[in-house]
């Protein structure tokens, strides 16, 4: 109980800020994609491509969705998600948690935000699988062609009908990992930081082995 | 051995380095170095380094080649309906082309900027209807047809742009009475008037409009161009039949040792205009140079000119004697000191004309038959040989000798240097564009294709690389560098602001106003909507469809049974045409663009009721259909 509330030390501290700062541009501006799709076809050389961010959808939506219509694919379209509108909300929220945090000093405080951070990236992650999932299996019996159900690649490269199509984390998904890395590292930096100042105190004599 | 190595190392080197450079050329189509097989083959997958303009005289449009490859890569219609397209079968096209069905199409003038081409335009002359012609190069679409130019009569000198496109002209070939009305044709000397054009070019969207006219001796203006640099706000026509004949041209019109090009002060005729010194004919305001003085001359020439090329730095004006061995230089200096001075040994109607050896350079005996002249970037310039089949190279400047010959098939009219008429020519290539073909291609009758050879000159000798049949007929080309054209692929839809545009599936639909029926419709992969269409028998059916893709080369067609009608649209793109219900039954309609994997799937039908039965003023599809279209466009 008392190690929780203990405080961090300045370097910890600078950590967890540092942690903040890395969230920044993930939920002030949506300007790095957290998710990746690459299709390619023959008669797409250069690619289609979509680009999901904290709170839209971008890239060729409409070029895919134009295609995917023959397979009775329901439409991508961003105003479907309700994800869009809470993700940059909450994601504003652990920074603010983590800013706070490094501010204070707060153990409990900056391990309360990690694990609901942590929590946060798990949700997220399976909702994005159980969209595609939703994508590949829902399909209009109506359609034009009819496709075994699937499940597109979450993650890595998968051959689909004339397409293949790559799935990869963006750069968004980078910085969020590094800002969940920093809790741990903070963890053992503060522990390592105890071992060495114990270690020299006991080399010194300050303190009885 | 040390320094051995070392040595062996930076040859190596170099020889990578080289290697990579040259390859660096080839993947830019076509390298400097190797085969004329190697020179001209641009790799699948790869593209040419220049776009090829070339008319495509009587038959009325504009072929796209890519060069060095010399590969046709389409063809843009202009004066002439093509029907796959449905250029002159929609409504905006055929209004443009005012119930003509044909022009001949001879001169391609890329719009400039400072003297050099800017890739935003391109004009081209339909001679015997004296029309002028816009393509936009953005989209590479017919986008203004000007004309019937009043009181030109066939438009041979034409359009030859301005250094800034402020320009572009016109002139005629052949005389008429001016304003056209009853007279005798052997009264031509006193009834019958030449006419130059100055067609203004607004800069920004490229519309002509009315300049002025200039009334002028009746001689058989024949070419153009315009002056730069020093000779910047000039302009210059040849003419033939000086001796004013009206029979028998052939003979009559080749007897005088002399006949003229004329020089036009195109700012001073467009000033004594905007002063009223003008008199107003058929809507055209035309200056009489017996009345208004010094913006237009005459200065001889020998024997029958065609061809009146300025070299790149606007001192030269080099006029082909079409009669005679040689091109006759003209110093532009000269000229202007001896306008200047007055010195004037006469006047023809009016126009005041100069002394020859006044205003001669030199004379440069390049053979027989010169047509046409070209030039590069080193100070050398091309003239092709009619009659002599070939292209002869010779020095800008003294010496002003013929340094190289080069055999073309057959019998040479025009010929197109890359960048050849602008003050930076790039002097990679020049193509000889010839009237006949004869026994150069694989025989296919009596109509004969027309013939083309790529010639390179980067080289110290011009190199044949390549001969290519075209089709019927190209005069002059234009060659420009491929990397300052930027075509757009897809038409935006959020700038479609066509009337007719309807862009969710809540606004398709038929409306009727008395037997007018407006189909406001949509096409997209792989369907119509609406895709039942009903009317009564005598109805004037619009159809108005916007193709709602914006997807690369996603056009559909639409295309009605036994008619006439058909029209593609492109990506983003709204087009009308119009069609009557004339008998009574169902008639198909289907997407004769091969746009999808169900592409047999996009039809429709009309029925057409009998004359008179109950209709609805306006039908909607239904709401399954609209939700299906929308859930389709809902991410835009």
């Amino acid at each position: 109980m008392s190690y929780l509330s203990e405080k961090f030390r300045p370097t910890e501290r600078g950590l967890i800020l540092f942690a903040a700062v890395v969230l920044l541009p993930v939920f002030f501006l949506p300007v790095f994609p957290i998710w990746h799709m690459h299709l390619r076809a023959p008669q797409y050389p250069e690619g289609l491509n979509l680009a999901i961010y904290t709170n839209t959808i971008r890239g060729d939506v409409d070029k895919i969705n134009m295609l995917n219509h023959y397979v009775g694919m329901h439409a991508i379209t961003a105003a479907d998600f309700r994800e869009f509108s809470y993700m940059p909300q909450l994601l504003t929220g652990f920074g603010v948690l983590a800013l706070l945090a490094g501010l204070t000093g707060r153990r409990w405080l900056a391990m309360l935000g990690w694990l609901a951070f942590t929590g946060f990236a798990v949700y997220m992650f399976r909702d994005y699988v159980l969209w595609l999932y939703h994508y590949g299996h829902d399909l209009d019996p109506r359609a034009a062609i009819k496709l075994q159900v699937f499940t597109p690649p979450v993650i890595g490269f998968k051959q689909m009908a004339n397409f293949k199509v790559w799935s990869y984390p963006g750069l968004g998904t980078w910085l969020l990992g590094v800002a969940w890395a920093l809790g741990p590292i903070a963890v053992l930096a503060e522990r390592y930081g105890r071992s060495r100042s114990r270690a020299h105190e006991v080399a010194s004599g300050t303190v009885g082995a | 051995m040390r320094r051995g190595s070392r040595f062996g190392i930076a040859v190596a080197l170099a020889v990578t380095l080289g290697a990579v450079v040259a390859g660096c050329v080839a993947t830019q189509g076509g390298g400097a170095a190797g085969s004329a097989a190697e020179k001209v083959y641009v790799k699948p997958g790869e593209k040419d380094a220049y776009y090829a303009f070339l008319s495509g005289g009587h038959h009325g449009n504009v072929y796209v080649y890519g060069i060095p490859s010399c590969r046709h890569i389409t063809t843009i219609p202009v004066f002439t309906p093509e029907p796959a397209v449905g250029y002159g079968n929609d409504e905006e096209s055929k209004a443009m082309l005012g119930g003509y069905t044909w022009g001949d199409a001879h001169h391609p003038g890329l719009s400039e900027t400072d003297g050099d081409y800017d890739g935003r335009w391109l004009f081209i002359n339909d001679m015997p209807n004296a029309r002028i012609a816009r393509i936009d190069l953005k989209d590479f679409k017919t986008r203004q047809i000007y004309g019937p130019i009043p009181n030109i009569s066939a438009a041979h000198a034409c359009p030859f742009p301005t250094p800034n496109t402020e320009y572009v002209f016109a002139a005629s070939r052949f005389s008429v009475p001016v304003p056209n009305r009853g007279v005798k044709v052997e009264d031509y000397a006193k009834d019958f008037k030449g006419i130059i054009a100055g067609i203004k070019v607004d800069p920004k969207s490229g519309e002509m409009s009315m300049g002025f006219e200039i009334q002028m001796p009746p001689f058989d203006w024949d070419l153009s161009d315009a002056g730069k640099g020093p000779s910047l706000g000039w302009q210059f026509f040849t003419c033939y039949n000086s001796e004013m004949a009206y029979d028998s041209l052939e003979i009559k019109a080749s007897q005088n040792e002399m006949d003229y090009f004329a020089a036009v002060d195109w700012r001073a005729a467009q000033k004594a205009v905007d002063e009223g010194k003008a008199t107003t004919i058929n809507g055209a305001p035309v200056l009489d140079p017996q009345k208004v003085k010094d913006f237009v001359y005459l200065i001889p020439v020998p024997k029958s000119p065609h061809g009146v090329d300025v070299d790149p730095s606007g001192q030269y004006v080099c006029c082909s004697g079409k009669l005679q061995a040689e091109v006759s230089v003209y110093s532009f200096a000269k000229i202007k000191a001896a306008i200047d001075a007055k010195k004037f040994e006469g006047d023809k109607m009016g126009v005041p004309t100069l002394k020859f050896e006044d205003c001669l350079e030199a004379k440069v005996p390049v053979g027989l038959g010169p047509l046409h002249t070209q030039f590069d970037n080193k100070g050398f310039a091309y003239t092709s040989l009619f009659l002599d089949s070939q292209i002869a190279k010779w020095k800008v400047g003294p010496p002003w000798n013929v340094v190289d010959k080069i055999d073309v098939y057959y019998s040479i009219g025009h010929l197109m240097a890359s960048e050849g008429d602008t003050r930076h020519p790039t002097g990679d290539y020049v193509v000889a564009l010839d009237k006949l073909s004869k026994d150069r291609y694989l025989s296919v009758g009596p109509t004969h294709p027309e013939a083309a050879q790529l010639i390179d000159l980067r080289g110290p000798k011009m190199e044949l690389l390549y001969d290519f049949p075209t089709y019927l007929e190209p005069h002059y080309a234009q060659m420009i560098r491929a990397d300052k054209l930027h075509p757009i692929t897809v038409y935006p839809l959020a700038e479609n602001d066509k009337p007719g545009a309807i862009k969710r599936a809540e606004d398709a639909r038929i409306e009727r106003k008395g037997n007018r029926v407006d189909v406001f419709g949509l096409v997209v992969r792989s369907h119509f909507t609406p895709d039942i269409v009903k009317v009564n028998q005598g109805d004037d059916v619009y159809f108005h469809w916007t193709n709602l893709e914006q997807d690369d080369d996603i056009a559909h067609g639409f295309g009605i049974l036994w008619s006439s009608k058909n029209m593609q649209i492109e990506p983003g793109e709204t087009k009308t045409i119009r069609w009557t219900a004339e008998k009574t039954g169902i008639n198909p309609f289907y997407c004769s663009n091969f746009c999808s994997a169900l592409h047999q799937e996009m039809q429709g039908y009309i029925e057409v009721r009998a004359k008179g039965s109950p209709q609805a003023a306006i039908v909607r599809p239904d709401a399954k259909t609209i939700a299906e279209i929308n859930a389709l466009l809902a991410a835009r």
